[in-house]
């Protein structure tokens, strides 16, 4: 009996140590892994993003608020709807270019070679085409011009500059040399875009000899877009909110 | 030896067969004291070939090695330092010390009775 005894201790023991393993398997446990610098760092990351942009759609909830607001305001007092319908239309007509509008900015003067004596063969290295005037604008928009005219025509979304033989189109206007290109914006920024060695006007200038004068301005008046606007094809979709 | 094994065989049975489980929070701490458990029931089994089997202290290593096994557990995951790796290697190295004994105990039992 003595000698019996461990085993059925033993045999005991094991059979609670299986019941163990048995309900430990049961619970079906992804492995366990020890927690490494690199895998820290990755969920770290994952939670910075996710919580930028939870910061990110706060700010859009805020703004919801804020408009929702203006308009509860509205229902509230009903003589503000005027002053935010007009401050609206201010808006619209302003990013539409249908206002004046004035400020820093730089005055380019452009005009075709002047010499005399006509070096080289073609007579078109010589005056200023459409497409100068195209990239220069281009080049001013890049720099952040917030509005542009052309001898007082108004840069819009829908201008054309055209070439029509030794005169330029725009706005269904024609305009000749010498060109006057207005821009608001920072001046140092929109002086460097179109002044620096390699840019289009300084090629324009420097390999063509083409009248090329740009100049930093305290004010800037930049007159309204005054032609119509005919949308004969486009349809506006009607956006859900 | 073949004893323990069936009753680990008997004891996965059962324990598939009863509805109890317990959370799955705890499931490393119960896995480091299966590992402690497990080594001492091969110390005991070590012990009974050897013929110096105790009842006091296999019951003390079983249950205070598996609690303390736990602890170890529990108190690494509270510092954040892993010490439940110190009972792995320990259980587990005892266990293969265990094992290599009995091995050898077994097999010269079998050459002397031949």
């Amino acid at each position: 009996m003595k000698n019996n005894n461990p085993k059925i201790i033993l045999a005991f023991f094991s059979i609670l140590v299986g019941m163990l393993i048995a309900s430990q398997i049961k619970l079906q446990v992804d492995l366990i892994v020890p927690v490494t610098i690199k895998s820290f760092e990755d969920t770290q990351n994952e939670i910075n993003l996710i919580n930028s942009e939870i910061i990110e759609l706060n700010g859009i909830i805020k703004q919801k608020e804020e408009e929702l607001q203006i308009l509860e305001n509205i229902l509230v007092d009903d003589r503000n709807i005027e002053d935010i319908l007009l401050e609206d239309l201010k808006y619209n007509m302003t990013i539409s270019g249908r206002t004046t509008l004035e400020g820093p900015g730089i005055q380019i003067v452009m005009y075709d070679n002047m010499d005399t004596v006509i070096e080289g063969f073609d007579l078109n290295d010589y005056i200023i085409h459409d497409v100068d005037i195209l990239n220069v604008i281009n080049d001013l928009k890049i720099a952040g011009a917030e509005a542009i005219s052309i001898n007082d025509q108004r840069v819009i979304s829908a201008s054309e500059i055209k070439c029509g033989g030794p005169i330029i189109r725009i706005n269904d206007r024609s305009i000749a040399t010498p060109f006057v290109i207005k821009a608001i914006g920072d001046p140092k920024l929109l002086m460097a875009s179109v002044n620096a060695p390699g840019t289009y006007g300084d090629t324009l200038r420097s390999v063509f000899a083409i009248g090329f004068e740009p100049e930093a301005k305290d004010k800037v008046v930049i007159p309204a877009y005054i032609g119509g606007f005919s949308y004969k094809y486009a349809n506006s979709v009607e956006e859900g909110d | 030896m073949f004893f323990a094994l069936i009753g680990i065989l008997i004891g996965a049975v059962i324990g598939f067969l009863l509805p109890y489980t317990y959370n799955s929070a705890y499931s490393l701490y119960v896995s480091v004291a299966i590992l402690a458990c497990l080594d001492s029931v091969f110390g005991g089994i070590r012990a009974n070939l050897e013929d110096n089997f105790s009842i006091e202290i296999f019951l003390s290593g079983f249950f205070g090695n598996s609690i303390l096994a736990a602890f170890l557990a529990y108190i690494g995951d509270q510092l954040g330092v892993p010490l439940y790796y110190a009972a792995i290697i320990t259980f587990g190295g005892r266990i293969f010390d265990n094992f290599a004994a009995i091995r050898r105990i077994w097999l010269r039992k079998r050459k002397s009775n031949k």
